[in-house]
């Protein structure tokens, strides 16, 4: 297992054998499923299939509960504003009513039904995420001509963010070696600790910033002017090759897409109306 | 032997600074020369290194009175990044220069910039990677790798651009004497096989010495002294005055002749000092 | 000599990171009130970790650290940085406040003390570091790296801790500054009696301050005592990618010649020297 900036990637997976650019297109398209199918059923079954891919690649599972907060407070976050910040609705089934609040069976299955369209999506990044590494997506963005100062920028902004990370350590550090002990602190003192943080990493990236343009100048990198101009190698890309099963899978997740589309809107499939898993809820509560 | 550098009656101020960081100072250096600079901090060592390679007056505001010369041309006259084609920078921060999320991304980016092809490309990367003991490191991220290697990344990278001058600027402050000692070794084999000049800031005078043809003593923005490395360390007294301190067999040897006990050269090298030793004792 | 009781204790300590990364190894050590310590080793040897580990920053995978009698794992961090100060190696990553009298008042703070006492304990360590008073409402940032690093301290002493830990006081420092803060260390050492540890790679400074060097290798200890002995043992110190000074280099190249093997500074070896001459005349 490799620790990258954005999670954890394994060290050997069948997936690295995958060309970068596949698995980008993967990203974009296969979190579009969710926005045509309302039918939770269709979606868990989603997170199914990647959770299955997951496996095949290798991916460390355990390393995946840092999402569950994630996925946890959202749930929580649209399962309020759709009930107790739903507001009244005479025309719902009311289902329970509590402390003066409102809950409609309408309200909660849309609640739901968001939900479980935006878990898949989360799905996919998440499997996106452990299966590249910082260059895998450099790679995946010139591989579609991305401009290279947009490509060289990510990867600084990468960069940046990991050094400001190791800083960050090491300031909570420092604190804490000057007494500074938030346990059993109130909400205003935590807070505080936050701004104090701020000081130093902001020095640190001034500091920085000087010795890294310089870097840049020094590698002969144009800003303007003509050198900037030069037609650039892309070495890196060299290294990276499409192979047959490459453009099968770009095929099947692109003929999935149409698939999708033609029983959306070609047979009225994926709708809520449709679901089981909803009749049995339903049938439960009500 | 031509001058690839010559710099006259320069001065230069900063705009946010009272005093100038540079003040009416005077260098030549000869191609293929080896040249220490040393100095207590605030001498204006860096500044000057800057001015060699353009980033003074390109990337500061400031004052420049005089002219600073490389290959015969003032360094306001290239264009943009053409001087980096001829005189590659390395900096004392091993964090700061890592721009890039692998090794090899990082020593393939000067060379893609400056338009090179790709078999050049693979090429110059073989070669500065075998140079600098890099190829198992090339897939590493930047957080994968010591302070060390990251130094040594930045000197690869640098060259792998081929500068005919090669400028570092306190390149080992921040490295153990390990990693210290192993990007003096680049140097050495820099100096035996290829004709680079090569111009060293260092506080660290032991691993510089051996390897100095010239040294330069800067202080409060003036060259107070700049001579052959052996003639220069006659002059230990004066080095001494400004809070530098030679290595342990030279210092030894310079208090030995202050007593009156040695009247010969200063040995640059433990091995040497051991010799005139036992030629002493023997005597 | 009396044997003094240790002040801090290492038992079987081993520690290793979140990521599975086992940065030290069965450290066992005693630490006694008054040395004055280098540690050493090449980069990722342990040295900084170790030193966290003392100032209970870091709490032990296994084994025990035992500080003024005080176990790190079930002491508070106030407790810990009353005894133990830790100044960290970059002076910018510890800079939190907008001026330096601020800078060096918020660690008294942190741990409440009252408004006279917070002030009375600022102009100690101010007056101890000798920081001028023209700086003291300056921003710490617009400071030099020296004057910095002399905040730094500061604020930590403004703690009061018994042992102070400072992690590569001489990098990016010239000679003539390295030695100004080498002595100022040493006068605490010396005359307000902190047992001092310093982090470095600068052999020389060793040569020249510590007493004791205890050298790291791979997570592990590789040799520990008197400056003098550690440097006469050159097989271990091979195996810690280290070589003592070039002075002590000197001594030790021909044993024919008869210089001490443990000489450690040009001093040192100039009084030999002249002994010797002395003897043949």
């Amino acid at each position: 297992m490799n620790k990258t900036l954005l999670g954890y990637v394994p060290n050997e997976s069948p997936i690295y054998a995958v060309h970068p650019f596949v698995k980008l297109f993967f990203l974009l398209i296969v979190s579009l499923f969710p926005m045509f199918v309302t039918a939770p059923d269709w979606n868990i079954g989603l997170m199914f299939v990647i959770i299955i891919f997951m496996w095949i690649s290798r991916v460390n599972m355990k390393t995946l509960k840092i999402y569950v907060p994630v996925a946890i407070s959202m749930g929580t976050i649209i399962f309020i504003s759709y009930t107790v910040l739903g507001g009244t609705h005479p025309e719902f089934e009311l289902l329970a009513r509590v402390w003066g609040i409102n809950f409609y069976w309408e309200r909660v299955r849309d609640a739901l039904v968001v939900y479980f369209r935006i878990l898949p999506m989360i799905f996919t990044m998440v499997f996106f995420l452990s299966t590249s590494r910082e260059r895998d997506i450099i790679v995946a963005m010139r591989s579609v001509k991305v401009p290279f100062v947009i490509t060289y920028v990510f990867a600084m902004a990468l960069r940046s963010a990991g050094m400001v990370l190791e800083d960050f350590q090491i300031v909570r550090q420092a604190e804490q070696a000057r007494g500074f002990d938030p346990t059993g602190k109130s909400l205003p003192y935590k807070i505080r600790q936050y701004v104090m943080y701020m000081i130093p990493l902001f020095a640190l990236s001034l500091r920085r910033s000087e010795e890294f343009t310089n870097a840049l100048v020094a590698r002969g990198y144009a800003f303007t002017g003509e050198f900037s101009k030069v037609k650039r190698a892309d070495y890196i890309l060299t290294h990276y090759s499409y192979k047959y099963f490459d453009y099968i899978f770009i095929a099947l997740i692109g003929i999935a897409f149409i698939a999708l589309l033609i029983f959306r809107y070609g047979f009225g499939y994926f709708l809520v109306e449709q679901s089981w898993l909803m009749r049995i809820l339903h049938g439960a509560v009500s | 032997m031509s001058n690839v550098i010559e710099i006259n009656d320069y001065s230069w101020k900063y705009v946010n600074t009272r005093t100038p960081a540079i003040e009416g100072i005077n260098l030549t250096v000869e191609e293929g020369n080896f040249v220490g600079i040393i100095g207590p901090n605030g001498a204006g060592k860096t500044t000057l290194a800057y001015s060699i390679d353009g980033l003074i007056p390109g990337q500061y505001n400031g004052i420049k009175k005089g002219t600073v010369e490389v290959f015969g041309t003032e360094v306001e006259d290239y264009a943009k990044g053409e001087l980096q084609q001829l005189v590659g920078v390395v900096f004392s921060d091993p964090e700061a220069q890592f721009t890039a999320m692998t090794v090899e991304d990082e020593l393939v980016f000067g060379m893609e910039n400056i338009g090179l092809t790709l078999p050049e490309i693979q090429e110059r990367l073989d070669w500065v990677t075998e140079l600098t003991e890099l190829s198992h490191l090339l897939m590493k991220p930047p957080y994968e790798i010591s302070g060390g290697q990251k130094q040594r990344v930045a000197l690869a990278a640098v060259l792998a651009m081929r500068p005919k001058i090669l400028v570092l600027d306190e390149p080992t402050s921040m490295l153990d004497p390990v990693s210290r000692g192993r990007i003096f070794e680049v140097l050495a084999k820099l100096k035996a096989e290829e004709n680079n000049t090569i111009i060293v800031i260092e506080h660290s005078l032991e691993n510089l010495i051996p390897l100095a043809d010239q040294m330069v003593l800067m202080a409060d923005g003036s060259i107070l002294l700049q001579d052959e490395t052996q003639a220069f360390f006659q002059q230990s007294k004066l080095l001494l005055d400004k809070g530098l301190y030679p290595p342990g067999a030279m210092h030894f040897f310079h208090e030995l002749k202050m007593k009156n006990y040695y009247q010969g050269k200063y040995p640059l090298t433990v091995a040497e000092g051991i010799d005139l030793l036992r030629e002493i004792k023997g005597s | 000599m009396t044997e003094k009781a240790p002040y801090i204790q290492v038992i079987d300590l081993d520690f290793e990171y979140p990521d599975g990364t086992q940065a030290l190894k069965e450290i066992n050590l005693e630490i006694v009130k008054g040395e004055f310590i280098a540690l050493i080793g090449q980069n990722g040897s342990g040295k900084t970790t170790l030193s966290k580990c003392l100032n209970g920053l870091y709490k032990p995978t296994a084994g025990d650290i035992i500080v003024d009698g005080l176990n790190t794992k079930k002491s508070s961090i106030v407790q810990m940085v009353k005894r133990v100060g830790y100044v960290f190696q970059n002076p910018d990553h510890q800079l939190f406040n907008s001026n330096c009298w601020d800078e060096i008042a918020y660690g008294p703070r942190n741990i409440q003390l009252s408004d006279e006492e917070v002030k009375e304990r600022v102009e100690e360590a101010i007056q101890v570091v000798g920081l001028p008073k023209i700086y003291h409402s300056e921003h710490p940032f617009f400071l030099s790296k020296g004057l910095r690093q002399r905040v730094a301290i500061a604020s930590i002493l403004a703690l009061r801790p018994h042992v102070i830990i400072v992690d590569e006081p001489t990098t990016g420092q010239d000679m003539k500054q390295s030695l100004e803060i080498m002595d100022f260390l040493q006068d605490l050492n010396d005359k307000h009696g902190h047992t001092i540890i310093i982090i470095t790679h600068d052999m020389p400074i060793v040569g020249i301050y510590a007493r004791r060097v205890i050298a790291m290798a791979q997570a592990r200890i590789m040799a520990d005592g008197p400056t003098g002995e550690v440097f006469t043992q050159t097989e271990v110190l091979e195996k810690t990618f280290l070589a003592p000074p070039q002075i002590t280099q000197l001594a030790q190249a021909d044993p024919d010649l008869g210089f001490n093997p443990g000489t450690l500074t040009v001093e040192d070896m100039v009084g030999q020297f002249l002994e010797m001459m002395g003897r043949r005349e």
